[in-house]
């Protein structure tokens, strides 16, 4: 007899990341029916699903509702920072637990989130390293205009000095606004050596073509002398994009390679997610109850990968640069625990070489 | 003290938490450890090896003066106090104590990082600030040196901004500061000046 466990799902399927969300929620609704259709699971996933459509002020309302009408205690879902700072309280309030499935900045380490994808030290820190002797240390920063850009930038601007380099500028744009043309002005100003791009949807998507635009007219901007770097550009967003991505150097756990399960790493983030909580709720009876820190609390709790203290995950560090529409692997820096105040032994100890892979 | 807060070397920083059995310690011992630090929870006493602690975590709603190994508000280390009751006595005696940062009761998810930044910053800047105001109360006890020294050599100067100017000179060349090398002068005793040499004796 199967029981049959609810589960949250809260992604935006319209707005300036609906791309991602519709990743994640690909991955996260694939393993719902993987895990329906096997015969050797005990229970059967039912999702219960609620779109704040992109509009940051409907997560933690969803949430509640959520949490309130129905029996599900597990979400799947977010993809902005803001938005999981926002449903937080309400996780905390209601004993829920949100199952994080992108990259994120850091410094947290909430009770009710498991952290599923890199956070500084698997993607940010690993990319500046290798990027400082391939490309130079003179750095352009740009971001959207909330918690992600900023400290991804602040990190950035602090390994930067670090090492001896230098930061020519650093500007933010707010949530969709394409208003590019100031930013590209200064790039062509600086002339730096590399470009550290945290804007996110339609921003992004314009900073790219315009400076693709700058790069036809003037070889110091293509990718061979100042790549665009990211932590955040995965394979969900390339249409999007089209040729202006090319050259584009992207840091994440997966990149997808022909006959590959997953489109991007946040659609295997999100499959990654449900297989993992599946398995914790297999061996708990009172599952519907049971909070996260009494699940990982388990045998199948240790074997799930999920730090008990910092609920994040470790991931692989790879490197790879869009060609021709597709992400080419530059680098793989192999598996790096999750690291979220940067206060792990893997930050103080001298960085070891990445090993190169092509 | 302004300018970017210091977030390095938390990572296996020890931190004492000075509270009585209680779902707070837990909530609390589980975000230090999620930072990385390493944790304990004394009550009602601190153990001698709280003196190396990097951090001390205090219930102000129940702590009194005793419990501390220091003169009180002299505490060698960022202070937090955990504050329940906001009465405006326990909120003074939390200050007097020497608290750097506050965390509220009950504690969430939340709060503790922050804490330790802010308490850190605050920490270094009251030792910042006390280490100048001693130098500076130093110095000015030794006003009266200088003002010697300064006639001392006016004798050999001739005027008192001459005086001065040297007193300065000399300081600078032996990377001392302006107190020390009045204190020099004094010490190797009055040079006898060309008017006293070409006077009447």
């Amino acid at each position: 007899m199967r029981r049959t466990v609810a589960l949250g799902l809260l992604y935006s399927r319209s707005g300036a990341y609906a791309r991602i969300g519709a990743a994640c929620r690909a991955g996260a609704l694939n393993a719902i029916a993987q895990i329906n259709a096997d015969p050797v699971r005990s229970i059967t996933l039912a999702p219960v699903e609620r779109d704040p459509e992109g509009n940051i002020d409907r997560y933690a309302p969803l949430c509640e509702e959520i949490l309130r009408d129905t029996p599900a205690r597990h979400i799947v879902g977010c993809v902005t920072s803001w938005s999981r700072k926002e449903v937080i309280p309400t996780l905390e309030k209601g004993g829920g637990t949100l199952w994080y499935a992108v990259p994120y900045e850091g410094f947290e380490a909430s009770d009710h989130v498991v952290y599923l994808h890199s956070c500084p030290n698997q993607h940010l820190l690993p990319l500046l390293d290798w990027t400082f002797p391939t490309f130079g240390r003179r750095g352009y920063l740009t971001g959207s205009n909330y918690i992600w850009g900023w400290e991804m930038n602040r990190l950035a601007r602090d390994r930067i000095h670090a090492a001896g380099g230098t930061v020519l500028g650093e500007r933010y744009l707010p949530l969709g606004s394409v208003d590019v043309a100031r930013m590209i002005e200064e790039v062509r100003a600086t002339a730096p050596d590399f470009i550290l791009n945290s804007l996110i949807g339609p921003s992004s998507y314009a900073f790219l073509r315009a400076y693709a635009a700058l790069g036809e007219s003037d070889a110091r901007f293509r990718a061979d002398r100042c790549p665009v770097l990211s932590c955040n550009l995965t394979e969900c967003e390339l249409p999007d994009i089209g040729p202006a991505a090319d050259g584009l150097i992207a840091a994440g756990p997966y990149f997808c390679a022909n006959g590959d399960a997953f489109g991007s790493s946040h659609e295997a983030a999100a499959n990654h997610a449900v297989h993992t909580l599946a398995d914790l709720l297999e061996d708990a009876p009172d599952s519907a109850t049971t909070n996260i820190a009494s699940l990982l609390d388990t045998p199948t709790g240790h074997r799930s990968g999920i730090d008990a203290k910092t609920h994040h995950t470790a991931q692989r560090v790879l490197i790879a640069q869009v060609k021709d529409g597709a992400f080419a692997m530059r680098y793989d820096g192999g598996l790096r625990a999750g690291d979220p105040y940067l206060t792990g032994p893997a930050d103080t100890s001298p960085r070891t070489a990445l090993r190169v892979v092509s | 003290m302004t300018g970017p807060v210091r977030i390095a070397d938390l990572g296996g920083a020890r931190a004492i938490i000075l509270h009585r059995p209680h779902v707070v310690v837990a909530a609390l011992t589980r975000q230090l450890q999620a930072v990385g630090l390493r944790v304990d929870a004394v009550w009602p006493e601190l153990p001698a090896e709280a003196l190396a602690a990097d951090f001390i975590f205090f219930d102000a709603d129940m702590g009194f003066d005793e419990q501390f190994p220091w003169d009180r508000g002299a505490a060698p280390m960022p202070l937090i106090a955990l504050i329940g009751s906001e009465a405006p006595g326990r909120v003074e005696w939390a200050l007097a104590t020497g608290a750097n940062a506050q965390i509220l009761k009950p504690v969430g998810d939340s709060g503790v990082y922050s804490a330790l930044l802010i308490a850190r910053h605050g920490f270094e800047a009251r030792q910042a600030l006390a280490a100048e105001a001693a130098d500076l109360r130093r110095r000015l006890g030794e006003r009266q040196t200088v003002v010697r020294a300064v006639i001392q050599l006016i004798d050999t100067t001739g005027s008192e901004e001459a005086a001065y100017a040297a007193l300065r000179a000399m300081a600078m060349e032996a990377r001392i500061g302006l107190e020390e090398a009045a204190a020099r002068v004094l010490s190797r005793g009055p040079v006898p000046s060309p008017r006293t040499k070409g006077g009447a004796a």
